[in-house]
């Protein structure tokens, strides 16, 4: 009998570079919304991935600052609903430019007075990404639910009337290469004088996971300089740990610490199809 | 080799040429009627502006020290793009329509000096030792708005590089930042190529003088901005570019602002 020689294939590893980015992923996979695609299968149900609870999170801000880190993001979930939303806010602001990504169905006139004010009051950038799927209310609503794009672009236009310039983020589901020009016009069809779009790909995780087993090898990055993926200067912080990136949160294979975000500043393992994704389209979950 | 570290009294630092000889002339006039010892560019020679092989001559001229910025490592290499750091499709448009441009119009002779330029740049000012970069110390990309750098950053960017003031530019914005009391400085010199967006066609460079304190004066010059308008639109360059110059708007690359910075501009 012939001895079969069985390879390990090794899992490629990005390089910790430095923190530039906290995430806190604040109300875990609690939303109000159950988008088809959602990267961590948020929903109204018993969350999968529980809310951060207020103290960690300050601890995480703590330690951001003491590492020196450019910019703060907010995401869940929904983050409008944690509880804590407004102090935590305050305290970013008061550390480094911080976004808050919402789906823009939970805002009220008074929340927005609130983040103007909060805006005006800081040093720092405070930026609200408000996410959309289609720039019409049918195509959107299929993936979103019925009455969100309503919703939503009402929150752009009190946004915008308070001068927060919020960004519009949408997936490429959208479909077609004008996905950009068709949100930049739906903006300016709104009386937007700033128009403001960001476009991601989507990721094969979450409700989007499907059946791809695509995975990054040593080989093909081979020659590329890894430093260049986000996972090299990004911590996201949820509640069960801390991981290399915001769309990975929760899965423990991608975890780094069980909560210690010094622990967590080492190289991270690129292990997912989703990395694949990154790898491929240069993509970045931050705001540029 | 040692990096020699020059000493000095009284420096100027500007930033962004854009190919805009004309302003560069200017700036230049106005830096050494103040008694500038030395002139010091944080790169980015081309970019926007027409005739880019016009503005090596007026640094020569000038001895003006100059430190790579993206926009010269790109055309110095010919790569494929100018590495601007942008993400938005429409900012990378432009920034393909005019670095296209200046590849083909910087010649040979520049572009090999262009490989020259170093990352960076020491010298002291007084007691000062003042670090130059094109984005930051870390990245040569890298935008450092005033509204997204945050104090933490800086003092741990300055300890890291054994520094008292960083100088950069590459956002176009200048600002300037003191920290713990005077122990260190960053100072964003802004650009000479194009206005500040504040609508007025004006453009902006630094002027730091040890006294011994640190004194950042900014000092805003007037140049022909209607000349380089009219030979950009001569050149077949987008006349959004001629525009900014005419208005002080930003009409193109604004997208990559933070919320802060755009807000202050008409687009």
């Amino acid at each position: 009998m012939s001895a079969v020689r069985v390879e390990e294939v090794a899992t490629p590893r990005a390089p910790f570079v430095a923190l530039s980015a906290l995430w806190l992923v604040l109300t875990g996979t609690l939303c109000n919304l159950r988008c088809t695609h959602c990267l961590n299968a948020s929903g109204p149900d018993e969350p999968w991935l529980a809310p951060l609870d207020g103290a960690a999170a300050r601890r995480a801000i703590a330690d951001a600052e003491r590492l020196g880190v450019r910019e703060i993001y907010l995401t869940g979930g929904e983050p409008f609903l944690h509880r804590e939303i407004l102090p935590l806010l305050e305290r970013c602001l008061a550390v480094a430019a911080t976004t808050v990504l919402t789906n823009g169905t939970v805002m009220t006139d008074a929340l927005a007075d609130a983040l103007a004010d909060l805006a005006r009051a800081s040093r720092y950038s405070l930026e609200i990404r408000v996410s959309l799927d289609a720039p019409d209310a049918v195509a959107n609503d299929r993936v979103r639910g019925a009455g969100t794009w309503q919703r939503a672009v009402r929150t752009i236009q009190a946004l915008d009337v308070r001068g927060l310039l919020p960004i519009v983020t949408a997936t490429e589901i959208a479909g077609g290469p004008a996905t950009y020009d068709r949100f930049r016009a739906l903006l300016t069809g709104l009386g937007i004088a700033k128009p403001r779009v960001k476009i991601l790909p989507v990721f094969p995780v979450g409700r989007a996971v499907g059946a791809s087993g695509a995975r990054l090898s040593e080989a093909e990055l081979d020659g590329f300089d890894r430093s260049t993926l986000q996972c090299a200067e990004t911590r996201a912080v949820a509640t069960d740990g801390v991981y290399a990136c915001p769309i990975l949160a929760g899965l423990p294979e991608a975890r780094l610490s069980d909560g210690d975000l010094a622990a967590a500043l080492r190289p991270a393992p690129l292990y997912h199809a989703a990395c694949v994704t990154c790898h491929r389209t240069g993509a970045t979950c931050r705001n540029a | 080799m040692p990096e020699r570290v020059t000493e000095h009294r009284r420096i100027a630092a500007l930033g962004g040429v854009y190919a805009n000889a004309e302003a560069l002339a200017a700036v230049l006039a106005d830096a050494r009627r103040r008694d500038a010892e030395a002139v010091f560019c944080l790169g980015d020679l081309g970019g926007f502006g027409p005739h880019p092989d016009r503005v090596f001559p007026l640094l020569h001229e000038h001895d003006v020290r100059v430190v790579r910025g993206n926009y010269d490592e790109a055309v110095a290499a010919a790569a494929a793009d100018c590495n601007c750091g942008y993400t938005d499709p429409r900012d990378n448009h432009y920034a393909r329509v005019s670095y296209t441009y200046t590849v083909a119009h910087t010649s040979a002779v520049n572009r090999a000096w262009l490989a020259t330029l170093p990352g960076h740049r020491r010298v002291r000012l007084g007691a000062h030792r003042v670090l130059m970069c094109h984005g930051s110390p870390r990245r040569i990309n890298e935008f450092l708005w005033e509204s997204t750098t945050p104090d933490g950053l800086l003092r741990r960017l300055l300890a890291e590089h054994e520094a008292d003031v960083l100088l950069c530019t590459h956002t176009g914005l200048k600002w300037r930042r003191a920290l713990d009391g005077g122990a260190g400085h960053a100072v964003n010199v802004g650009v000479v190529g194009r206005p500040e967006n504040d609508g007025t066609p004006r453009v902006w460079y630094a002027l730091l003088t040890a006294e011994p304190d640190l004194a950042v004066q900014f000092v805003p010059v007037a140049y022909d901005h209607e000349a380089t308008a009219r030979a950009i639109e001569a050149e077949g360059l987008p006349p959004e570019f001629a525009e900014t110059l005419r208005s002080g708007w930003w009409t193109t690359c604004l997208e990559n602002l933070p919320s802060r910075e755009r807000a202050r501009g008409r687009f």
